[in-house]
C-alpha cells in the first residue's frame, strides 16, 4: 500500500512539466559552459596553470575536468534553486490548488501523507544530482577527450588525479552532493507545510541558504563556520581534496541528517495543526 | 451516521460555528442550508477531519473524527464545490491516485465506477480536456470508489449548467435509491434541496436556526387561499362566524383551530357567495428560508 501511494506521489511529481525545468536548464547551462570554454581563452589559461605546476596539460583538459568544473558551478547556483522549487511545491501547491482537500477527505493520516511527499521529493533530489553528473560527462564527451581530473582554485584546492581516481572522486562528489540537495529540498518542504504560497516557501528556503552563505563568507565569522548550514551542504567539495577529510565529511553528514529530521518534524507539526480549507 | 455535539470552531476572533448539534441517520438525504459564510463548509471540514474543532464532538460512522479519523472516514466519500484534480493526468490516473489513499482498488472497480458515472471512453484523456460536467462526474466517481456508506456533498452543483444540475439531482436520488447511501448535501440551491432532501438544517452565522423535515419547513400554519367575488366581505363574514382568525393579502385566510375548509365553503354558499377557489396555501422552501433569515436578522 505504501509503495502504491509512493508510486502515485512520483506519478504526480513527474507528471508535471515544471518538474523537468531543472533537468532542462542543466542541459542548457552545461552546453553553454562547454561552448564558451571551448571557444575562449580559458583552456590556454588552464594549460599555463598546469605547466607552472610542472604538469602537462594533455590528458588533464578532459571530460572529467570539464564535468567537475560544470558541477561545481551548477551545484552552487542552479541546484539549490530547483530542489527548493520542488520542495516548496510539494505541499503548498496542492493546498493552493485544492487537491489537498480532495486527499484529506480520505482516511490517510497527515503524517503519512507528508512522509510520502517528502520521500517523493527526496527521490527527485537524488535523480537531479545523478542527472547533473551524467549530463556533465555526456556533454563534455562531445568536445573533450577522456583523461585525468584536474581541479583548482578558486573553489577547490589544486589537485590532479589519473582517470580512474578522478572518476572515483567525481562519483563520490555526487554521492555526497545528494544530502545537500535533500536538505535544501526539505527546507523548502518545511515551509511548504505552513499556510503559504509555493513561491513563498521556495523563496524562504533559498533566502535562508543565502543568508547562511553570506555569513559564512564574512571573515569575522570564520570561527563559527560550523554553525552555518551552507558550510555543511558544501562539504561534498572536500571529496576533491588530495586527502579526503572523512571525519569532517562524517560530521557534516550527521549534522545534515539532524537538519533534515528537524525540518521534517517542524513541517509535520505545522501541517498537522493546520486547518485545511477551500 | 453523522453526529455533531456542541460543535464550535473559532478562527482567530471570528466564530465560524457555534454550539452546533446535528444528527444524520442512515438512509437520509440531509440538506444543510445557509448563506455564504454561515459555517456549512467549516462544519463539513470538521466532519472530514480537515478542520480541527475548537470544542465539541464530531462522530462519523460511529467514530470520533479527531481521534479515529482513519476508521471514521473508511466508508465516506466526499465532493466539494468546483472539484479540483491533477489536470495534467488522465481521469483514470486521478481515480487511481485518490482511491489508493483509502485502500487498494482494483481496475475492475475503477472501470465499474467510471461506467456508473458515464465517463466511459474519456477516462484516459487528460482532465484538463474535461468539461465542468465531466469533472463533476469524475468527482462523483472518486467519491464512490471506496464503496461508501455516507456521501458528503458540498455544493456539488456549483458551476453546472441547468442540464448538469438536473443530472446531478437525478444522480443523487439514484445513489440513495440504488445504493442506499446516506447523503449530506450542502447547497445554495433551495430548489434542489427541496426536491431531494428528506430533512434539513439551516445555519445562520454559525448557529443552527432550524432543523426538521422538509414538510415541517414548508408547512404554513393553516392558511387557506380563498377566491370569491368579494374577498373582503367574505373574510368579514367568516371572521364574524368565528371560522377564521385573520385574513391577508386579499386572498389568504387563517382557519380557526379545529375548523376545516369545507365549513367555509358551506357558509359562503349558504349566503349566496360564489367560491371560485379554496385550497391550502403551501409555501416553497425559498419562502421559508427567506422568512427565517428575515426573522433572524430582525
Amino acid at each position: 500500500m505504501f509503495l502504491f501511494q509512493l508510486r502515485n506521489e512520483l506519478w504526480k511529481l513527474f507528471g508535471k512539466k515544471r518538474t523537468y525545468i531543472g533537468f532542462l536548464m542543466f542541459l542548457l547551462a552545461q552546453n553553454a559552459i562547454l561552448i564558451l570554454f571551448r571557444f575562449s581563452h580559458v583552456p590556454k589559461q588552464m594549460t599555463r596553470l598546469l605547466e607552472i605546476n610542472g604538469l602537462s596539460s594533455t590528458g588533464y583538459i578532459s571530460i572529467l575536468t570539464l564535468g567537475t568544473m560544470m558541477v561545481v558551478l551548477i551545484a552552487y547556483t542552479m541546484l539549490p534553486l530547483y530542489v527548493a522549487l520542488i520542495g516548496g511545491d510539494l505541499v503548498a501547491k496542492e493546498a493552493e490548488d485544492g487537491t489537498m482537500r480532495m486527499i484529506l477527505c480520505r482516511p490517510i493520516s497527515r503524517i503519512r501523507l507528508l512522509l510520502l511527499k517528502w520521500l517523493a521529493g527526496f527521490i527527485f533530489a537524488v535523480t537531479l544530482v545523478l542527472v547533473l553528473g551524467l549530463f556533465g560527462l555526456l556533454f563534455a564527451s562531445f568536445w573533450f577527450p577522456w583523461g585525468g581530473l584536474f581541479v583548482g582554485p578558486p573553489v577547490l584546492s589544486f589537485s590532479v588525479y589519473d582517470a580512474a581516481e578522478g572518476l572515483r572522486r567525481y562519483a563520490l562528489g555526487h554521492l555526497f552532493m545528494i544530502p545537500k540537495a535533500a536538505t535544501i529540498m526539505t527546507m523548502g518542504f518545511m515551509f511548504s507545510c505552513f499556510n503559504m504560497k509555493p513561491a513563498a516557501a521556495t523563496i524562504l528556503a533559498l533566502s535562508l541558504l543565502m543568508i547562511s552563505g553570506i555569513l559564512e563568507q564574512v571573515p569575522f565569522f570564520s570561527d563559527f563556520q560550523e554553525w552555518f548550514i551552507s558550510y555543511h551542504v558544501n562539504v561534498w567539495q572536500s571529496l576533491f581534496d588530495p586527502r579526503i577529510p572523512w571525519w569532517k565529511i562524517g560530521q557534516s553528514m550527521s549534522i545534515l541528517i539532524g537538519y533534515n529530521v528537524t525540518f521534517l518534524l517542524v513541517g509535520c507539526t505545522a501541517f498537522h495543526v493546520r486547518d485545511i480549507k477551500s | 451516521m453523522i453526529s455533531l455535539r456542541k460543535l464550535r470552531k473559532v478562527f482567530g476572533r471570528r466564530c465560524a460555528v457555534e454550539g452546533l448539534d446535528l444528527e444524520v441517520t442512515p438512509g437520509q438525504i440531509f440538506g444543510l442550508l445557509g448563506h455564504n459564510g454561515a459555517g456549512k463548509s467549516t462544519a463539513i471540514g470538521m466532519m472530514l477531519g480537515q478542520v480541527w474543532p475548537t470544542q465539541g464532538e464530531v462522530r462519523v460512522c460511529g467514530f470520533e473524527v479527531t481521534t479515529h479519523r482513519h476508521k471514521a472516514l473508511r466508508k465516506v466519500g466526499a465532493i466539494f464545490e468546483s472539484p479540483v484534480f491533477y489536470d495534467y493526468l488522465s481521469g483514470w490516473a486521478n481515480l487511481e491516485i485518490l482511491s489508493h489513499y483509502t485502500a487498494p482498488t482494483s481496475k475492475a472497480r475503477i472501470r465499474e465506477v467510471i461506467e456508473w458515472v458515464g465517463l466511459t471512453g474519456r477516462e484516459k484523456s487528460q482532465v484538463r480536456t474535461y468539461s465542468h460536467g465531466m469533472r463533476a462526474r469524475l468527482a462523483l466517481a472518486q467519491a464512490l470508489l471506496p464503496q461508501p456508506e455516507l456521501l458528503i456533498l458540498d455544493e456539488p452543483s456549483d458551476g453546472l449548467d441547468p442540464e448538469g444540475i438536473h443530472e446531478m439531482r437525478l444522480t443523487i436520488l439514484r445513489l440513495q435509491k440504488e445504493l442506499g447511501l446516506t447523503i449530506l448535501l450542502s447547497s445554495h440551491l433551495l430548489n434542489e434541496v427541496e426536491q431531494i432532501c428528506t430533512r434539513i438544517a439551516v445555519l445562520n452565522q454559525g448557529r443552527k436556526v432550524f432543523e426538521g423535515t422538509l414538510a415541517e419547513a414548508v408547512k404554513q400554519q393553516d392558511w387557506v387561499r380563498l377566491r370569491s367575488d368579494d374577498f373582503a366581505a367574505a373574510a368579514g363574514e367568516l371572521q364574524a362566524e368565528g371560522l377564521i382568525t385573520e385574513s391577508r393579502d386579499g386572498r389568504l385566510v387563517a382557519l380557526a383551530p379545529g375548523v376545516g375548509s369545507e365549513r367555509l365553503v358551506r357558509l359562503l354558499v349558504e349566503r349566496g357567495r360564489p367560491v371560485y377557489e379554496i385550497a391550502p396555501e403551501g409555501r416553497t422552501l425559498e419562502d421559508f428560508y427567506l422568512e427565517l433569515m428575515k426573522e433572524k436578522r430582525a
